[in-house]
């Protein structure tokens, strides 16, 4: 518990430097004591979708690759997201995380971060390997951190109805094409090894600390 | 009559020494008073409200439904009823709320375990019943599903009563979007408990649910006039309101309000960490704050002349928390209350705005209100007392100027309740 609160501490302070898009300032602190791992019950909320999305290399994969056999925290993001409360907070969120819970060994081997895209228009899988730099292919940790998207929209579109992912395309102020903007409501999904979610983050309550809590609450419970 | 019957009960029932109150059925409605988890706020001009309607024996269908009303001031049919979606049935009609992603209004009935799931999306001006929830009984044991507030991917629904004596112990009952059951959290009946629900509110920053407490079915479907008399019935009604630890779904803190507190408003400012809510058959509004890590309640104002039993119902607060509208039944009146100092609330407004008034619902910027007229089927006026409306108005600040107005009679709609807003801009496959 201790070595858990102070590699998190640690993390949370802002060890990390950036590597594209979304940097990895330091975290707020909570506003609150959150609950303690394994007082509180985590429901199924629902099964998480499957369907198909292009790893790094352009490979298809089946998302279920991904979301099985490992508690898995899942984010939808766009590279070219601005919104502070969005995208970018999600990545500082896995970023802190991935540090956190590679040093922890009783967390290291049954974790894994997934980023995928909304915008398989713009975020091919070439972008997603300049947005995920070092992460990608980063071993030190311990902590997989996947990156994904898909071929097109239509092959998003179920993965984001499964999801409960809204996004709608507006226009940027500059009114740029390239500068569309995809509305949507930040969600981050903690899925357990069976392949249920079972707790839906948004900017309000996304910490590094909750999500500790909530994978440690998941290992906790009888198999 | 039900006027002078309940004014008549409660002097009786003060005169016993019972702290009788009677509670109303409203809940959250407006613009600035949407669970903190729905993003898609429309913070300009809305397009329509839709509303939330019971059906009348003989007046159109005699069923429950979702009207729309185009309340775009540009528009050619402004101020005109769009169309309905009736369910088919009436199950006292009472209150509705937002999916996370704004794509559906989950509504409900008093009268049955029911929850109707309308598609506002597709085309906003004109809403499609696409799914009926039926489990809510069987699943949790709970009866009269009333306040519909949005959690990430998922519908908290606090239920009224339930289904084994129909009395006012019930809980809540858990969603996820698709319709499908994943838990129940029955209301705290011990350790200062009455087991009692009624709203439920968020502030997800201190990680804090907050419900009021009401009474149940066999209450709030009994005519008011006989209602009233039953001392015994009397005594049935929520004193309490519970903080719960939001991430655990578990009670933190039983507080004391007396009165059946109802609606609660979080103010929205971000500095602030304080919910206000009314006390129906007190006629007190009851601050909730955290004080040094304890969260507290206490009694911060009165409305109207608690004697006259105006029966505050529904309260809207403003968007930076420095206002407070407050309907109150009995005498059809709409109050200000200005909320810059929370702890001691000062009414600075007020307007006969119907016969009878319940629901308020105000846009984000303020300036534009919509009051109806129903609180419930057996409740309600009767004669030439029982109108039956949506009211615009418009608020400079100063004064309330109706800018039009629907009659749900003439119209052959029912009793007009919950409010909620929509847009055309919101539109989405």
């Amino acid at each position: 518990m201790r070595l858990r609160a102070a590699v998190l501490a640690a993390w949370l302070a802002g060890a990390a430097s950036p590597v594209l898009a979304h940097d990895v300032a330091p975290l707020p602190a909570l506003d609150y004591e959150p609950p303690a791992p394994g007082t509180y019950t985590l429901h199924r909320i629902m099964a998480a979708p499957d369907g198909e999305v292009l790893d790094l290399d352009g490979r298809r994969q089946r998302l279920r690759t991904f979301t099985r056999e490992r508690i898995t925290l899942l984010g939808f993001v766009y590279t070219t997201c601005v919104d502070p409360e969005g995208c970018p907070l999600a990545y500082r969120v896995f970023d802190a995380l991935r540090h956190a819970v590679g040093d922890m060994p009783s967390l290291r081997d049954t974790v894994r971060l997934v980023t995928l895209s909304f915008d398989p228009e713009r975020d091919t899988p070439a972008a997603m390997r300049a947005y995920a730099g070092s992460r990608a292919t980063d071993r030190e940790s311990g902590v997989p951190w996947h990156f994904l998207t898909t071929r097109s929209s239509r092959a998003l579109a179920p993965l984001l109805d499964g999801f409960g992912q809204d996004v709608r395309s507006t226009r940027a102020a500059s009114n740029h094409p390239l500068q569309r903007e995809l509305s949507h409501v930040l969600k981050v999904f903690l899925i357990d090894p069976a392949g249920y979610v079972r707790e839906i983050y948004t900017s309000t309550f996304l910490h590094p600390r909750i999500v500790l809590n909530d994978i440690e609450t998941l290992l906790r419970e009888p198999r | 009559m039900i006027a002078q019957r309940l004014r008549s009960a409660i002097v009786t029932a003060a005169a016993l020494g019972l702290a009788v109150v009677l509670g109303s059925g409203v809940a959250a409605a407006d613009e600035t008073c949407n669970s903190p988890y729905i993003a898609k706020l429309i913070k300009g001009q809305e397009d329509y409200v839709y509303v939330w309607t019971l059906g009348v024996e003989g007046v159109g269908d005699g069923s429950d439904k979702l009207v729309t009303i185009d309340v775009h001031p540009k528009s050619k049919t402004y101020g005109k009823v769009l169309g309905s979606v009736s369910v088919g049935t009436r199950g006292e009609a009472h209150h509705m709320g937002f999916t996370d992603d704004r794509r559906f209004i989950w509504a409900g009935g008093l009268a049955e375990p029911k929850i109707y799931v309308f598609d506002i999306a597709t085309d906003p001006a004109r809403p499609k019943l696409v799914k009926t929830i039926a489990d809510m009984a069987d699943k949790s044991g709970y009866l009269g599903p009333h306040t519909y507030y949005a959690l990430p991917g998922r519908m908290l629904v606090q239920a009224l009563s339930n289904t084994k004596d129909k009395g006012g112990v019930t809980g809540m009952a858990l969603y996820n979007n698709k319709g499908e059951f994943i838990a129940a959290y029955p209301m705290p009946a011990d350790g200062g408990g009455d087991g009692y629900g009624y709203d439920l509110a968020v502030n997800p920053k201190k990680n804090i649910l907050l419900t009021s407490s009401f009474t149940g079915y066999t209450n709030y479907m009994r005519p008011l006039g006989e209602l009233v008399k039953d001392a015994e019935a009397m005594k049935r009604f929520g004193n309490t309101m519970v903080a719960w630890d939001l991430k655990a779904m578990k009670p933190k803190k039983i507080l004391s309000v007396p009165g059946a507190p109802l609606e609660i408003r979080w103010s929205l400012n971000p500095k602030d960490n304080w919910a206000i809510t009314a006390a129906a058959l007190t006629s007190k509004l009851w601050l909730v704050k955290e004080d040094q890590g304890e969260w507290t309640a206490r009694e911060v104002g009165t409305i109207g002349d608690p004697a006259k039993i105006p029966l505050p119902v529904d309260i809207s607060i403003t968007r930076d928390g420095k206002g407070l509208w407050v309907n109150t039944f009995m005498d059809g009146t709409t109050r200000y209350f200005d909320l810059s100092k929370p702890e001691a609330p000062r009414q600075t407004y007020e307007k006969v705005t119907g016969k009878q008034v319940n629901m308020i619902s105000q846009s984000w910027d303020g300036r534009r209100l919509y009051i109806t007229s129903s609180l419930l089927a057996n409740w309600d006026k009767g004669g030439a007392d029982n109108e039956q409306f949506l009211r615009a108005f418009a608020w400079n600040g100063k004064e309330l100027k109706p800018t039009f107005e629907v009659d749900f009679a003439k119209e052959q709609l029912g009793r007009a309740h919950h409010m909620k807003l929509g847009s055309r801009a919101l539109k989405s496959p």
